[in-house]
């Protein structure tokens, strides 16, 4: 990931956060100074070894750092990770993901490994024991709701009733979180960087297999092909146990089990493999994403066509996600026709989905009813069987012709009889939602699933694809494009207005526009237009191209082409919600030292958790004052975080 | 014709004879075509007037027809030297031109035709002096036979056109202008008609009265389940809050393949039975002008359905209920269509802070003396 200016700054504050100062200090050096050994660390940051390895271990422990250590001179370098260092922000997002579609127990699991970094099965489980026992302890405590607001720290003794209650429930629930891979397995190599392991590999792909080197375009490729299988193995390292556990066979068979019974109940499900205590897991972020993502694009589905529609979208993203590791293939290894088997595209038939949805969602809801000659069924159902082309440029030159390009696609359709002819005596009908005229037979669920189905893939966003009879698949990597361009007009429309959005959405559907013709098309005062084209020129949005027709290259000879590169605007737009996001929480830090004198007391601990009645009145007032602005700017770096996983990580 | 002893042309010695195939020839040309058909040569010889294709015949028939005005000789690039006929009226108004200078000048203004021409370009092209245009032009504007009029793409430009000629389109501007401005209020005016009829065509709007008590009961359940076992991912908007204080959406989509969802050519119909536009004619392209301007603003959707494109209204579920009309709120800044989506960004201060660039922790503008987010913290 490339580090910018204010993501390096970001990523220690985050720490800070989280981790105190020490540990934010060595990152935000190491960020800035690229890989230090420990000396270095040491000239850097004027600290003891004693604090430097405290600080690295806390690091390493939460995932944050690369490490290398070289085989002759036996030193090691550490590098700062930026990814997991900007995930500590999503944390509590991914809790109440978990928590939402899993149950609060597994959250609570999850939420452990989030606080240990990394650790050991049996480590995990001793310290579940542990409360388990307290908890019998202090059995017959006051009936209190649990609360489980985001980040949180663990659930300490006090709490009356704990969501895990038996070591066997937390070995199924671990079994279930690494079946669904959101959580991995730490080998060797996790905490090498991507490059070292990269020429690593390259290195010994290169003795063994080309000792006499690579030669020519074919020796080249084969050598790729090499490498990537190679990085492809160790990549695979950190599923090993979820592929023991497949292995192990009846999974499906224990989740049926499990179904049967209801998580929540207290029954415990036998036949889970015991996992081997002492393997290190840590929680799998590209995972969550994925999931994080479902949930987004239900929100897009549910904003542009309709929430009843979004349940069913949610059914067939999560049937279509089980097998999805992560949301971007990685250009080094999922090259050629050799790339894992999960990476390939996967569909699901309308039994599937109508088998996942949950009963209690109604599937009459949603859509309107109309009269079936009112319907064209052949444009509806008409299958798709290739993805929607991903390139801008054929995109452009199909744009003009949009009848053409539809017509490729339901170059089967066959008018349906007598259509909008014998049409003009239900047209009476008013604004055309006809119900069905007493209708004779309920139409059954598939049918009105297959409706909601059809509509979503009607939409021009194409949420999802008719890939072959019965069969849809989603084709994520336009949609999410769509996705990034909404995010991108929204803030284009509420900087420079319609009528700005109005002139980049022509620019982008037209490609590079004369000045003149602008007015023309956008129906605006020509100065209107300059006005805003310059004012959106400002502020990033569009570029102009000079060409001039002779070499005088005087203005009145020059024609000016107006033009907006959508994938600058959003890495610009992505960088600026870094540094939004940055000055929220600097924002927060002043705020802190304003109150510092509040702050102080409240930690006193005779005054912690009786605020209210302790501290006097004018000093509580600015404590819950300053615990309302804290909430709301850290509310906010929450849904900037939205922003940046939408434009960045989907 | 009478006045054939009159005639001053006719250089030759059998100047009644050439009177009479000068009209005859003039007659076939407009038989053969209206004013702006050319005839070269052979066109010409083929009308079978001159006798024994005489050449020199034809050039002295050609040359006294333009003398009289009658034919004016073009060098077209593809037929070589070609001429065409111009009416009878006209020619007298050339005739009846003092000189040669007005004669050139009114002879551009002519051929401009509706486009009309640029005084400047006029200068140009016939190399006079200031003061001599001005008084030809004064002159031509006195008998009539032209009038000043302006273009919507030069604004500013001094231009002129034959007089009993209407502006062309292109100076106009089309239907979109009047007196040569571009008639905002109008434009929007029609957007929001076109907006609100593709809005009643495309949705399917639910019945008010509808009692919601079933539908609530049931969207609960949905919460209760989504919560259940195996990770259903929950349709995140619906899950927080309790069911019954969301509010139902007011419309709802169509069914996929729905076929009536209205066409630029039936929203071009609807305008014009409706009689909004009560002296202007559209066209269904000046309509389709307007729906593509839709579709920009992202308020409609195009939807192809069995090769017919119709328009739907984006983001149906998001649409306000109709409101009735109050006359109140007219003066605020009315927009169609659903409030628009936000996100961090621009919710938060920076989002939209004038001074973004500058903004650095320890710099003259920096977060912690912000005053837009002392704002937004409710600190003020």
């Amino acid at each position: 990931m490339n580090v910018t200016k204010s993501l390096a700054e970001l990523c220690p504050l985050l720490i800070d956060e989280i981790y105190g100062e020490l540990p934010s200090r060595i990152y935000s050096t190491l960020i800035t100074r690229g890989r230090s050994t420990l000396s270095q660390l040491r000239h850097y940051t004027a600290l003891t070894e004693r604090q430097l390895r405290h600080g690295l271990a806390v690091l390493i422990q939460q995932n944050l750092l690369y490490f290398h250590t070289d085989s002759d001179t036996r030193t090691t370098t550490y590098e700062a990770n930026s990814r997991p260092a900007y995930n500590l922000v999503r944390t509590g997002k991914i809790l109440e993901m978990i928590e939402t579609s899993y149950g609060p127990a597994v959250k609570d699991v999850m939420q452990s490994l989030f606080i240990l970094g990394q650790t050991r099965i049996e480590d995990l489980k001793a310290a579940y024991k542990v409360r388990i026992r307290q908890q019998d302890e202090v059995a017959g405590a006051t009936e209190d709701d649990i609360m489980f607001d985001g980040a949180e720290v663990a659930p300490a003794a006090n709490k009356p009733t704990l969501p895990v209650p038996s070591i066997a429930k937390l070995n199924n629930i671990l079994c279930r979180l690494v079946e669904t891979g959101l959580v991995e397995v730490v080998h060797v190599q996790t905490f090498a960087s991507p490059e070292d392991i990269f020429s690593d590999v390259s290195d010994r792909v290169m003795r063994n297999k080309f000792p006499g080197g690579v030669k020519g375009a074919k020796g080249k490729l084969e050598f790729d092909e090499a490498v990537a299988m190679e990085l492809r193995k160790i990549r695979r390292e950190s599923t090993t146990l979820k592929r023991k556990l497949e292995e192990s066979g009846s999974a499906a068979k224990r989740r049926k089990l499990l179904n049967g019974a209801g998580v929540n109940s207290e029954h415990e499900p036998e036949g889970d493999p015991v996992l081997d205590p002492r393997q290190v897991i840590r929680v799998n972020y590209d995972k969550c994403v994925v999931e994080l993502r479902n949930r987004r694009l239900v929100d897009f589905a549910a904003d542009r066509i309709g929430t009843h529609i979004s349940y069913v979208y949610g059914t067939v993203l999560k049937l279509l996600s089980k097998h999805i590791p992560r949301c971007h293939d990685d250009p080094l290894m999922d090259v050629g026709e050799m790339r894992d088997e999960d990476t390939r595209p996967r569909v699901v038939t309308t039994n599937e989905i109508l088998n996942s949805l949950p009963t209690a969602v109604d599937v009459s809801q949603g859509v309107a009813k109309v009269s079936k000659n009112r319907i064209d069924i052949y444009s509806a159902t008409a299958v798709r069987p290739n993805p929607p082309a991903t390139d801008p440029v054929s995109a452009i030159l199909n744009g003009n012709n949009e009848e053409d390009g539809g017509s490729d696609d339901d170059s089967d359709y066959e008018g349906p009889n007598g259509h909008p002819a014998a049409d003009d005596s239900a047209a009476v009908d008013g604004d055309g939602g006809v119900r069905f005229a007493e209708t004779t037979h309920k139409e059954n669920r598939v049918d009105m699933l297959r409706q909601h189905l059809y509509l979503l893939a009607e939409s021009e966003l194409n949420f999802i694809r008719h890939c072959g009879e019965e069969q849809w698949t989603v084709d994520f990597k336009p949609l999410i494009q769509h996705l990034k361009e909404a995010e991108l007009d929204v803030v284009i429309e509420h900087t420079v207005g319609r009528q700005g959005l109005r002139l980049v959405r022509i620019l982008r559907k037209r490609g590079k526009l004369e000045e003149k013709s602008l007015p023309t098309i956008a129906l605006m005062k020509k100065p209107d237009v300059q006005t805003k084209m310059l004012e959106m020129q400002t502020a990033g949005f569009v570029d102009v191209q000079e060409v001039p027709r002779d070499p005088s290259r005087t203005a009145n000879r020059t024609i000016f082409l107006w033009y907006t590169a959508t994938d600058r605007c959003i890495s610009q737009l992505l960088e600026r919600t870094y540094t939004t996001m940055l000055r929220c929480l600097q924002r927060l830090h002043a705020e802190r030292r304003k109150e510092k004198d509040v702050l102080l007391l409240t930690k006193r601990t005779d005054v912690k958790g009786r605020e209210q009645e302790v501290m006097a009145e004018g000093y509580y007032q600015r404590f819950a004052a300053h615990l309302e602005a804290e909430k709301k700017l850290l509310g906010q770096v929450m849904r900037l975080d939205e922003l940046v996983a939408v434009l960045r990580d989907y | 014709m009478a006045s054939l002893a009159s005639s001053r042309a006719g250089t030759g010695e059998d100047t009644p004879k050439l009177e009479i195939l000068k009209d005859a020839l003039y007659e076939e040309m407009i038989q053969h075509g209206d004013q702006e058909r050319l005839y070269n040569q052979s066109d010409l010889m083929g009308l079978n007037v001159i006798p024994k294709n005489d050449l020199s015949l034809l050039l002295n028939v050609i040359q006294g027809l333009t003398a009289d005005q009658l034919v004016v000789a073009v060098s077209d690039s593809r037929a070589g030297i070609a001429w065409r006929y111009r009416s009878r009226e006209d020619a007298k108004k050339y005739s009846s031109l003092p000189d040669t200078e007005t004669q050139m000048v009114f002879a551009l203004i002519d051929e401009a035709g509706a486009d009309g021409i640029w005084s400047k370009t006029l200068r140009n092209r016939t190399k006079l002096h200031d003061a001599v245009l001005k008084s030809v032009l004064k002159t031509l504007e006195g008998k009539g036979y032209i009038k000043d009029m302006k273009s919507v793409e030069h604004p500013n430009k001094k231009m002129y056109i034959k007089a009993g000629l209407s502006p062309s389109e292109r100076a106009t501007g089309g239907p979109w202008y009047t007196d040569s401005n571009l008639d905002e209020a109008f434009i929007v005016g029609l957007e929001e008609v076109i907006y609100n009829f593709v809005k009643m065509k495309s949705t399917y709007s639910r019945p008010t009265k509808q009692p919601t008590k079933g539908v609530v009961g049931r969207k609960r359940t949905a919460n209760d389940i989504s919560t259940d076992a195996d990770g259903t991912p929950t349709p995140a908007p619906v899950a927080q809050g309790p069911a019954g204080g969301r509010k139902l959406p007011a419309y709802l989509p169509y069914p996929a393949g729905y076929t009536y969802y209205p066409t630029a050519r039936e929203i071009a119909e609807f305008i014009a039975r409706s009689g909004i536009t009560n002296n202007t004619t559209l066209s269904e392209d000046d309509v389709q002008q307007l729906v593509d301007i839709l579709v920009y603003d992202g308020l409609i959707e195009p939807v192809v359905v069995a090769r017919r494109k119709g328009y739907r209204t984006t983001r149906i579920t998001k649409q306000e209920p109709d409101v009735p009309q109050q006359d109140g709120m007219e003066e605020e800044e009315k927009r169609l269509g659903a409030e628009p989506p936000t996100n961090g960004y621009v919710e938060a201060p920076c989002g939209r802070c004038p001074v973004y660039e500058l903004c650095e922790e320890g710099g003259p503008v920096n977060p912690s003396g912000c005053v837009y987010f002392q704002r937004w913290l409710g600190h003020d």
